[in-house]
């Protein structure tokens, strides 16, 4: 052991455990709680509801001795039993729901993947500000606000396979990005957001409905697009009334034809731009307002295939004025105006030429 | 033919595959390379681009030359005075008078060919075009904000009031519209980490850093859509922080510009004091 200084030793041993005794006291940075070893673990894993009774039927297919229906649970309404007792089945007040139990690790590692790829935007708390999130608008999703807008559901809160989908797909013209994640990693991620919602709310209420996507079907207009269109055009200024919010994409006079309405009726100002809405979404305690898109403008975030336009429809987008189609219009209805969407999309979207000329004609008759 | 007798044992090495394994390699990726029909840099679309080209490829040749030329002449003694039956090889440290004034003539002329001449060229680029940002006052001169993040590029420009910080700013993200044959000047900065913008079609590249504010330029010359990208890595999705940068020309720029500003001013909500992040042009 020649050739060391002991003097120079014990300086450097000293220097080192004051360095760490300093990085370990700051508390109150969120980045020292960086996740290393134990000290991050939950301290108790967490009871979240449990994906729908489809997911139920799914896995007792692929693990048929590890699920089991039982048909005299839920009070005789009969309900799934797992044999590993991860999911369970409750009472409260009378009514039945299903149950997750997330270990400690699971959480851990979702936490682990969380900070890294998503706090970024999210926030480290997952309250949706994060370095990032700064004047970014719309703004990411709060994970204690259990609100989602592009999940494809009409129940109140999206399945594992639905956020799944949407974490992969991404949210087109946002810095939400397709998230080439694994399965294993996003479950986990997925697991530990849905273990944010706060007490007696969101995954942890047992009076939320865990559902899938709308089921896409079988388009009915398969065949024939251009009556689709017509029909959606005359659905989407009808019926449905969407020029409300989004453009109307004719002019004051035809509006009023398709309407049926009485000569000289005048509709909103600005008929051919969107109309700025209010949004649940809260941002540092505040309400922000989102901007229904002009579908020959902005740019859709959930997909612009007939088939994804017709979710996105159905389903609405929770936590603004888009309300649930599904059930208000017949689903034929949904699907013309799936088409007539798409058609616009496709005829004018990112083609600045054609679409000045086509506005410019339906403003030229004066009043919008 | 007896040249190429007398040449070919001397390639035996490449028989030994330490020599001949990296050798086929690149060749072969040489060749194939060269049937990608995007070989090169492909054509500028800013003024300023050509000046970018022409030294990529000035820097190319030159390097290319002096390449052969340096292999060529270590190839000739190699050959012709090698070991062979009755010729004995000799070593040469190269001490006489003449071989240094050789040395020190050949030096001279490769640095003055290969160095001075790039480092002159490239500090005329970097005069001329690299820091001749425009004039801001200039009404020609279109002005964008960037403001960079993880992962994502944030874009506004001052709409048709031509001011910051108004209703009717334009904002994107990751997509920018500019007008064909007007200077675009970037003031930039970044949220988190460093960043770089990155137009490889107009040869635009510059750092964003948090906490300050860079300023770069261009001005395109070809309306179509380009490519914009992050050119420093910051972070595990870098590789998607991309966009489209979108040239019109000038009528129909300004009617998207107006189109665009009469959009921005209905999305405004001047109670969500967070959402403006304009902040004044720095000169």
């Amino acid at each position: 052991m020649r050739g060391i200084s002991w003097q120079g030793l014990a300086v450097s041993l000293g220097a080192l455990g004051l360095l760490t005794s300093l990085q370990t006291s700051d508390d109150e940075n969120p980045h020292a709680r960086a996740p290393r070893g134990v000290s991050l673990v939950v301290t108790a894993g967490s009871w979240l509801r449990a994906p729908s009774a489809d997911w139920f039927a799914k896995q007792a297919k692929s693990e048929p001795s590890r699920f089991t229906h039982d048909a005299t649970a839920a009070g005789g309404v009969g309900g799934w039993v797992d044999s590993r007792g991860e999911y369970s089945l409750s009472e409260v007040e009378g009514e039945w729901a299903y149950w997750q139990w997330v270990s400690p690790e699971r959480l851990t590692a979702g936490r682990r993947d969380f900070v890294q790829f998503c706090s970024s935007c999210h926030g480290l708390d997952g309250d949706g500000y994060g370095r990032s999130a700064q004047h970014l608008r719309p703004t990411p999703r709060s994970f204690q606000q259990n609100k989602f807008k592009f999940t494809k559901v009409i129940a109140d809160l999206p399945s594992d396979e639905a956020l799944m989908t949407l974490i992969k797909r991404g949210l087109a013209g946002t810095p939400m990005l397709p998230w080439d994640l694994s399965d294993v990693q996003l479950l986990d991620i997925i697991q530990y957001i849905k273990s944010l919602s706060p007490e007696e709310s969101g995954w942890r209420d047992v009076y939320s409905q865990v559902g899938d996507p709308v089921e896409v079907g079988e388009d009915p207009w398969a065949d024939i697009k251009e009556r689709a269109i017509a029909r959606g055009r005359e659905v989407y200024h009808g019926a449905a009334s969407c020029h409300l919010c989004h453009p109307g994409y004719v002019t004051n006079e035809q509006l009023r034809v398709l309407r049926k309405d009485p000569e000289g009726t005048v509709y909103r100002e600005d008929l051919t731009y969107p109309a700025l809405k209010d949004s649940e979404y809260e941002v540092l305690g505040r309400a922000t307002k989102v901007m229904p898109p002009d579908f020959t403008w902005h740019q859709l975030r959930a997909g612009i295939t007939t088939a994804d336009l017709f979710q996105t429809i159905a389903s609405g987008i929770k936590g603004t004025a888009m309300p649930q189609w599904k059930g208000a219009i017949p689903d034929e209805d949904l699907w013309a105006l799936a088409h007539y969407v798409e058609d616009l999309i496709v005829s004018y979207k990112d083609q600045p030429a054609v679409r000045g000329a086509f506005m410019k004609g339906l403003r030229a008759s004066g009043d919008n | 033919m007896s040249m190429l007798k007398a040449i070919l044992p001397s390639l035996a090495f490449l028989r030994s595959r330490w020599l001949g394994c990296p050798l086929a390699l690149m060749l072969t990726s040489t060749w194939a390379l060269a049937q990608d029909k995007r070989w090169g840099p492909g054509e500028a679309a800013s003024d300023y681009g050509y000046r970018f080209h022409d030294l990529f490829w000035l820097i190319t040749i030159l390097v290319s030359v002096a390449f052969a030329l340096v292999v060529l002449l270590l190839a000739i003694p190699v050959l012709r005075d090698r070991e062979r039956p009755g010729h004995r090889a000799s070593f040469d440290h190269g001490k006489s008078l003449h071989d240094k004034r050789l040395t020190a003539v050949i030096s001279i002329v490769t640095f003055i060919i290969l160095d001075a001449w790039v480092l002159v060229i490239a500090m005329q680029d970097l005069r001329e075009a690299y820091w001749a940002i425009p004039d801001a006052e200039d009404p020609q001169t279109y002005r964008v904000e960037v403001l960079a993040q993880q992962w994502a590029w944030n874009f506004r420009a001052p709409g048709v009031d031509g001011e910051f910080g108004t209703a009717d700013d334009i904002i994107t993200i990751n997509e920018l519209v500019v007008p064909k044959d007007r200077p675009v000047s970037f003031n930039m900065t970044s949220k988190d980490v460093i960043h770089a913008l990155f137009l490889p079609e107009m040869r635009m590249k510059r750092d964003v850093n948090p906490g300050s504010i860079n300023k770069t330029w261009f001005r395109p010359i070809t309306a179509g859509d380009f490519t914009i990208l992050c050119a420093e890595l910051c972070g595990f999705a870098h590789y998607q922080m991309s966009g489209k940068l979108r040239v019109l020309e000038q009528g129909l720029f300004n009617e998207w510009e107006a189109e665009a500003s009469k959009l921005a001013s209905t999305a405004f909500d001047a109670d969500d004091t967070e959402a403006q992040w304009a902040w004044d042009w720095e000169e």
